[in-house]
C-alpha cells in the first residue's frame, strides 16, 4: 500500500514540478464559440443532399421503440440516422459453480476485439487512423508504444485447495501465483532493447492498474525457454523488419497485496464501466472479501499475414471463490455477533447443555440469491455487444437454479440464461444438497507442493513435492526463479521418492535448463521437463546457500523477510493444465541497521587514537625524570612553594647545624 | 638547538599537510561533483535574449510589365522607415531583392501587376503576394512605399505584431498549448449511456482531416486516434436543472479525468474532441441548457483550454444511431478552426485564415524565436536552480547538454541573421532544430541525478566524519601551541639543567670536602 501511494505521489509531484517550471496556468476555464452562424450555413448546405441520397437505408427513428414512453421525443436531426443492429465485438459472461464445502466459484469473462489495423502503416501517415470502440485505449497505447505483441497479467491471492475444490477454473490458464504476475511478447532488435521496452512496459501498467509492477528490475526478469510458450505460433508477426525478434519476458511480484484500487482500473476497461452488465456485480469489497480471487488481463495480436491486418484481442477474467455461509451471515450481520442459543447448531449426540455444544457441520440446505453476495443486483445487459451477456451455473440434479427479472423467477433446460435490455437480473440457487456439485468427477491431475527446509540463516534447501494421483503418467514443465541471494547447487538436486524406492532423477526428469543467478542483476532460472510415473508421489529437493545482502538491498521491514515467487508446473501430457505452486518467505540474516555508524565511529576513533600517538611521540620534547620532578616542583601552586620554601630552610638549618657541628668538631 | 627546531619542523609539517592537503582531499573526495556552467553567458542571454539574432528575411520583387531597376532599393529604404518608426523587441527586417529566375517559389515573392486600381492579394496555396498598380502611382512614385505598407501589414503582419512593442499588447491567453512537433489528436464520442452508436468518422476524417494534417505537416504532425465512450457524459447530467449556464458552471460540474488519465501516449501533448450526448435514461429531454436561439443547430462547442473542445449535444441518442458524415463535417470544420486556435497559430478566433501558407511559415519563424526564448529561460532556471542548492549535483551530462544547446543556438542564429537564406526548407530546418535545442535544454534541467543528492544535507557529512576530524584536529593544532609555547619551558629547562649541574658539582665539592676532612681525620689518627 505504501509502495504504491508513494509511485502516484512521484508522478503528481513530477508533474506540479513541471507545472510550476514552466508557469503554465491550467485553468481550465471554457470559451465558448460563437461563430456557429456561418457554420450552420456550412452544415446545412451539406445536410441536405447527403440525407437525400442514404434516404433509402435510413430507418426514422419513431419506428424504434426503445425511446421512453410518455416524454415528448426531441426534434429528429437529419443526419443521425437508425442503423439496426449496430453492435460491437465484446462478450460477457458469468459462471457460476458451486464447490464443496459450500463453497461458490464465480467466474466474470470478457472479451473484446479492437478494430483492424495495419501494422506497416506508420500512424504519422495523414491518411492513418486508429479506431476504438470496445477495445480499451488504454492498452493499445502501451502495447503500441512498447512493441508488444502479447501481454499476459494476473493479479492473484489466495489459496486453491485443488484436493477440496478440483481443477482450477480455465485449467488454471487465467490464474497466477500470489501476488502479481506479468509476461509478454515483445518485439526488439536485440535482448537489451526488449528489456528496456520490457521496463517500460512495467511501468506503464503500473500506472494503469495502480500496481507496484514498476518494482520489477532485471533481478526478477526471466526469458523462459519452455514454458509460456505462446498456443498460435503462426499469429505472431514481427511488424518492423526482419532483423527484429521476439523476446517472451516474464516476471512475478510474489505476494503483492491485491486491492480495490487494481479492480476500478480493470473495470474501467470495459466499455460498460461497471454500469450494466454483469460486471455491475463486481464491488471491491466482496470481490477482495473471496477466500481465493483471481484477476486476469490477456491481450493477444491477432494477424492475417497475407492481408496485412492485425488486431488485438483481449481477455479480461475475474474468478472468486465464496464461502456461501460466511457471505450470508456478513450481509445479515456485517459486525459479527455471536449466536443467539436457539440458533446455534449442536451435535446432540455429544454432550450438550445450556452451557455445553459440540457444533455440527455446515447444513447442506442452502437457497440464496446471487445479490446477497455480491450486494448488488445486475442492471442490464452490455447493449454494445453482439451477443447479449450470459449467466450459466454449472450444477447437478441436486441444484435449482432462476433467473429473478424484475422479481419475477424463470428458468431455462440448460441453466444458462440471456440478458436483454435494461431489466434488473439476479439469479436464484437452491439445494437440498450442496456436497453434491460438479466439480466431483474432475481430476486434478498433479498436486505440487514446495517448502524450505533446513535451519539457520546460513543455507537452506527447497523441497517440492509432486503427487500424481491419477493411473496414468504426467509429463509437466517445471518453471522457477529464485532471486540472487538464493546460491543454488544445482549439483544438489535429488530425488527421493515416496512411494517406490527404486526411481532414479534420471528416470524422471529430461531436460534442464539453468541460468544461473548475477547478483543484483540476475534471478535464477531453472526449467526442467519431468514425468510423474502413475500414483506416484516424488520429491525433489536442492540445497541453496543464503546471501549477505548489502546494506541498501534491505527492505524497509528487513525482519518480515523476502518473498520468494511461486514455480510453475506446466502439465503438457495427456491434457494441459498448470498449477503454482504458493509463495515462500525465506528469512535472511538481518544486520543491526545502526551498524555503519559504529564502524565509522569505531575506525574513526582508533585511527584518531593511534595517529595521537605517532605524533607526540615526533613532536613532545623527552626530559628526564628529575627535570619533569624540577618543572613539575616549579610549576606547582602556593602551597607547594611554601613547602618547599620550608624545606629550603630546613635544609639550611641543617646545614648550619651541620657547620656547626664541624666547627665544633674542630675545635 | 637543532632539536628544538626540529620538533618544531615537524609540527609544521603536520598542520600543514592536514590543512592543506588533508582536509581539501578530504572535501573533494567527499564533495558533490558540480560541472561548471557557463553561466555568465547564460546570464547575459537571459538578460538580452536576442543579443545576437536579427532576423532577416529575403523578399523577391517581380515586375510583370514595366521593368523597374530600382525599385528593392526604393522599397528597401520605405521598410527600413516603416520598421524603424516601430519599437522592436525582436530585431528584424526584410531584405529586398530583384527577382530573377533561379528563385524558386518557396520564397516570399511580391508580384506587381498592372492593373487599373491599386491593391494587393494573398495568394491561398503560395507564399505570393501580389500588388496591383495603377500607372498614376507609378508617377506620383507612391509604388515603393505602397509595397513596404502591404509587406509590414498584410504579409509580414504576424512577425509585425509579434516581434515589435505595440503599445497595446495583445492579450495573453492561456488558450494556447505550449507547442512541440508531435501533437496527439484524441477524437472520442461519448454517450451518457451503453445503448449502441455508431458514427462514419473514417470516411468523414479522411476526407476532411488528412488536408488539415498535411497543411499544417511542416510544423505540427499529428497521429490521432477515434473512440466510442459508453457511460460518460463528463458528469454533464449534474448541470441538467439550470438552464442557462456559464463558462464557471460548465467547468466547475465537467470531469474530464477519465479522457485524460487513461491515456499514455508518446507524444507530450494531446488535444482532445469530445462530443458529448446526454443519456437516454437520465435526461430523457436532453440537456436543458443547451438552447442557441441564434442557429437551429443542436449543439454547442466549448474551447477547453490546453485540452480540445467540447460539442456537447442537446438531445440523447437513441438505439443504433449512427452520426453520418454530413452530422461530422461542421463539428469537423469548428475543431480545425479551434486547433489553430489551441496550438497558437492564431490568437483569436476573429483572425481570418486567409492565406495559411504565409500563416504556417510566419508562425514557423515566431515559433523559432519563441523557442530560443524557451531554451535560454530554462536554462536561466537551470543556473538559478544550481545556485539556489548549492548542494546538488551537475553531472557532466548535463553540461554536455548546455554545450550542444548552446552551439546550437548560434547555428540557428546563424540561419536566421543569414539574408540570404529565406525559402521553406531554411525555415523548417531551423524549426526542428530549435525543438532540438529545446530538447537539449529540457534534458539538462530535468536530468534525475541532479535532485537526488539534495536530500543528504551537508551536516550528515560533518557529523560522520566528525569522530575522525574532531580528534585529529585537536591533537595536531595543540601539538603545534604547545611546541610555540615550549621556549619559556625550555628557558626554565635549561634553568633546572644549570641548577642540577651546578648542585651536582656542589655535591662533589663537599664530598671531596668531606673525603678531605675524612682524610685529615685520619692523618690526625
Amino acid at each position: 500500500m505504501f509502495k504504491r501511494n508513494a509511485t502516484c505521489l512521484i508522478f503528481t509531484t513530477l508533474l506540479l514540478f513541471s507545472r510550476i517550471c514552466y508557469g503554465q496556468e491550467s485553468n481550465y476555464s471554457i470559451y465558448k464559440n460563437d461563430n456557429t452562424e456561418q457554420l450552420e450555413e456550412f452544415r446545412n448546405s451539406n445536410t441536405t443532399s447527403e440525407v437525400e441520397s442514404s434516404s433509402s437505408t435510413v430507418i426514422t427513428a419513431s419506428e424504434d421503440g426503445s425511446f421512453p414512453e410518455g416524454i415528448q421525443e426531441p426534434p429528429l436531426d437529419p443526419s443521425i440516422t437508425i442503423q439496426e443492429g449496430l453492435s460491437y465485438p465484446f462478450r460477457e459472461k458469468l459462471y457460476v459453480k458451486p464447490l464443496p464445502n459450500n463453497d461458490l466459484l464465480t467466474s466474470f469473462q470478457f472479451k473484446m476485439n479492437s478494430e483492424e489495423f495495419a501494422p506497416s502503416i506508420s500512424s504519422l501517415n495523414y491518411g492513418q487512423y486508429n479506431h476504438f470502440t470496445v477495445f480499451p485505449k488504454a492498452i493499445e497505447s502501451v502495447l503500441h508504444r512498447t512493441d508488444t505483441r502479447q501481454l499476459h497479467l494476473r493479479f492473484t491471492r489466495g489459496f486453491w485447495d485443488a484436493e477440496t475444490w478440483g481443477r482450477l477454473p480455465h485449467d488454471g490458464f487465467k490464474s497466477g501465483g500470489n501476488g502479481v504476475e506479468l509476461w509478454a511478447i515483445i518485439e526488439a532488435e536485440s535482448k537489451d532493447n526488449a528489456y528496456s521496452k520490457w521496463k517500460t512496459l512495467a511501468n506503464s501498467l503500473s500506472g494503469l492498474f495502480c500496481a507496484s509492477i514498476n518494482f520489477i528490475d532485471s533481478s526478477k526478469t526471466t526469458y523462459p525457454v519452455t514454458s509460456f510458450q505462446p498456443d498460435n505460433d503462426q499469429g505472431l508477426p514481427v511488424f518492423a523488419n526482419s532483423k527484429n525478434q521476439l523476446y517472451l519476458i516474464r516476471a512475478a511480484l510474489a505476494n503483492e497485496p491485491i486491492c480495490t484500487e487494481n479492480l476500478t482500473p480493470f473495470l474501467k476497461l470495459l466499455p460498460t464501466k461497471g454500469k450494466s452488465g454483469i460486471s455491475t456485480f463486481l464491488d471491491g469489497h466482496k470481490v477482495f472479501d473471496s477466500s481465493w480471487h483471481s484477476l486476469s488481463v490477456d491481450v493477444i495480436t491477432n494477424c492475417d499475414v497475407n492481408q496485412d491486418k492485425c488486431k488485438y484481442e483481449t481477455d479480461a477474467v475475474v474468478d472468486m471463490v465464496t464461502h456461501v455461509p460466511y457471505s450470508l451471515a456478513r450481509n445479515k450481520n456485517p459486525i459479527p455477533k455471536p449466536l443467539p442459543a436457539e440458533q446455534l447448531r449442536c451435535d446432540t449426540n455429544k454432550p450438550y447443555d445450556a452451557f455445553q455444544c459440540f457444533p455440527l457441520p455446515e447444513s447442506t440446505e442452502t437457497e440464496f440469491d446471487l445479490s446477497q453476495i455480491f450486494g448488488k443486483t445486475i442492471k442490464g445487459s452490455s447493449m454494445m455487444s453482439d451477443i447479449p451477456s450470459h449467466i450459466c451455473a454449472i450444477i447437478t440434479s441436486k441444484w435449482d437454479v432462476s433467473i429473478k427479472v424484475n422479481g419475477e423467477l424463470f428458468g431455462t433446460d440448460d441453466n444458462c440464461f440471456e440478458l436483454d435490455g435494461m431489466d434488473e437480473y439476479d439469479l436464484y440457487l437452491a439445494s437440498s444438497d450442496t456436497s453434491d456439485v460438479t466439480t466431483l468427477n474432475e481430476e486434478v491431475p498433479l498436486h505440487v507442493s514446495r517448502s524450505l527446509t533446513g535451519y539457520g540463516q546460513d543455507h537452506g534447501g527447497l523441497r517440492t513435492v509432486f503427487q500424481n494421483p491419477t493411473p496414468m503418467p504426467i509429463t509437466a514443465i517445471y518453471f522457477e526463479s529464485l532471486p540472487w541471494y538464493m546460491r543454488l547447487y544445482l549439483s544438489s538436486l535429488k530425488l527421493e521418492s515416496i512411494d517406490s524406492s527404486n526411481l532414479q532423477l534420471e528416470d524422471v526428469i529430461d531436460s534442464v535448463y539453468y541460468n544461473s543467478a548475477i547478483d543484483h542483476k540476475r534471478p535464477s532460472h531453472l526449467e526442467y521437463t519431468i514425468t510423474i510415473p502413475a500414483n506416484t508421489t516424488l520429491a525433489i529437493s536442492c540445497q541453496f546457500d543464503k546471501a549477505l545482502l548489502h546494506f541498501a538491498d534491505y527492505p524497509p521491514d528487513a525482519n518480515h523477510g523476502f518473498e520468494i515467487e511461486s514455480a510453475v508446473i506446466t502439465v503438457i501430457k495427456p491434457f494441459k493444465y498448470q498449477i503454482r505452486t504458493e509463495t515462500l518467505l525465506l528469512s535472511l540474516s538481518t544486520p543491526d541497521f545502526s551498524m555503519p555508524y559504529n564502524v565509522i565511529i569505531i575506525t574513526s576513533t582508533v585511527i584518531g587514537l593511534i595517529y595521537g600517538t605517532l605524533y607526540n611521540l615526533l613532536v613532545k620534547k623527552v626530559v628526564r625524570v628529575e627535570q619533569a620532578d624540577k618543572l613539575i616542583e616549579q610549576q606547582a601552586g602556593l602551597k607547594k612553594k611554601l613547602v618547599a620554601v620550608v624545606l629550603k630552610l630546613k635544609s639550611k638549618v641543617v646545614d648550619r647545624i651541620k657547620q656547626k657541628k664541624v666547627i665544633n668538631f674542630y675545635i | 638547538m637543532l632539536e628544538k627546531n626540529l620538533r618544531k619542523l615537524i609540527a609544521i609539517c603536520f598542520l600543514l599537510t592536514y590543512v592543506l592537503l588533508g582536509i581539501p582531499l578530504w572535501y573533494k573526495l567527499t564533495t558533490i561533483y558540480r560541472a561548471t556552467l557557463p553561466i555568465d553567458y547564460i546570464e547575459s542571454l537571459h538578460n538580452d535574449q536576442y543579443q545576437d539574432v536579427h532576423l532577416v528575411i529575403p523578399v523577391y520583387i517581380k515586375p510583370d510589365v514595366y521593368k523597374f531597376p530600382d525599385i528593392h532599393d526604393a522599397v528597401q529604404i520605405q521598410i527600413n522607415h516603416l520598421l524603424n518608426s516601430l519599437k522592436q523587441k525582436v530585431p528584424w527586417s526584410l531584405q529586398i531583392l530583384p527577382y530573377d529566375d533561379t528563385i524558386d517559389e518557396k520564397n516570399h515573392i511580391i508580384n506587381l501587376e498592372l492593373a487599373d486600381f491599386v491593391g494587393y492579394n494573398a495568394a491561398f496555396d503560395s507564399k505570393e503576394t501580389t500588388v496591383y498598380y495603377d500607372d498614376k502611382s507609378v508617377a506620383s512614385n507612391d509604388l515603393p512605399f505602397f509595397i513596404a505598407q502591404t509587406l509590414i501589414e498584410h504579409t509580414f503582419h504576424i512577425e509585425a505584431s509579434e516581434l515589435n512593442e505595440i503599445e497595446q499588447p495583445t492579450p495573453q491567453t492561456s488558450i494556447s498549448v505550449a507547442y512541440t512537433p508531435n501533437v496527439h489528436l484524441s477524437i472520442s464520442l461519448l454517450s451518457g449511456d451503453g445503448l449502441p452508436i455508431g458514427w462514419d468518422i473514417e470516411t468523414t476524417l479522411k476526407d476532411y482531416f488528412s488536408p488539415f494534417r498535411e497543411l499544417l505537416s511542416p510544423v505540427v504532425n499529428f497521429t490521432v486516434d477515434t473512440s466510442i465512450i459508453y457511460y460518460n457524459d463528463l458528469n454533464l447530467h449534474s448541470l441538467n436543472s439550470t438552464s442557462n449556464i456559464t463558462s464557471t458552471q460548465l467547468s466547475h460540474a465537467m470531469d474530464l479525468s477519465e479522457l485524460s488519465s487513461m491515456n499514455y501516449f508518446s507524444e507530450s501533448v494531446a488535444l482532445n474532441l469530445a462530443i458529448v450526448f446526454p443519456s437516454l435514461e437520465r435526461n430523457p429531454n436532453g440537456f436543458e441548457f443547451i438552447n442557441s436561439p441564434k442557429n437551429h443547430s443542436n449543439w454547442q462547442s466549448f474551447v477547453v483550454p490546453q485540452w480540445g473542445v467540447i460539442t456537447i449535444n442537446k438531445y440523447p441518442l437513441r438505439k443504433n444511431s449512427y452520426l453520418t458524415e454530413s452530422y461530422l463535417n461542421p463539428i469537423m470544420y469548428q475543431f480545425a478552426q479551434d486547433l489553430f486556435e489551441l496550438l497558437g497559430l492564431t490568437n483569436s478566433l476573429d483572425d481570418e485564415l486567409l492565406s495559411p501558407i504565409i500563416t504556417i511559415d510566419s508562425f514557423k519563424r515566431i515559433t523559432i524565436l519563441k523557442n530560443l526564448e524557451k531554451a535560454t529561460e530554462t536554462l536561466w532556471s537551470l543556473v538559478k536552480l544550481t545556485k539556489s542548492f548549492q548542494q546538488m549535483a551537475i553531472p557532466k551530462e548535463v553540461l554536455e547538454n548546455v554545450r550542444k544547446a548552446l552551439e546550437l543556438r548560434l547555428n540557428i542564429v546563424e540561419m536566421l541573421n543569414d539574408p540570404k537564406l529565406g525559402d521553406d526548407l531554411v525555415w523548417s530546418q531551423a524549426l526542428i532544430m530549435s525543438n532540438q535545442l529545446v530538447e537539449y535544454c529540457e534534458t539538462a534541467f530535468f536530468h534525475g541525478e541532479m535532485l537526488k543528492q539534495n536530500f543528504f544535507p551537508q551536516e550528515h557529512k560533518v557529523a560522520v566524519y566528525l569522530p575522525l576530524l574532531g580528534p585529529l584536529t585537536i591533537v595536531t593544532l595543540m601539538g603545534v601551541i604547545k611546541c610555540f609555547k615550549e621556549n619559556k619551558l625550555l628557558a626554565k629547562l635549561q634553568e633546572i639543567d644549570e641548577d642540577v649541574s651546578s648542585t651536582t658539582i656542589y655535591n662533589d665539592d663537599e664530598k671531596q670536602d668531606e673525603k678531605l676532612i675524612q682524610g685529615s681525620e685520619s692523618d690526625e689518627l
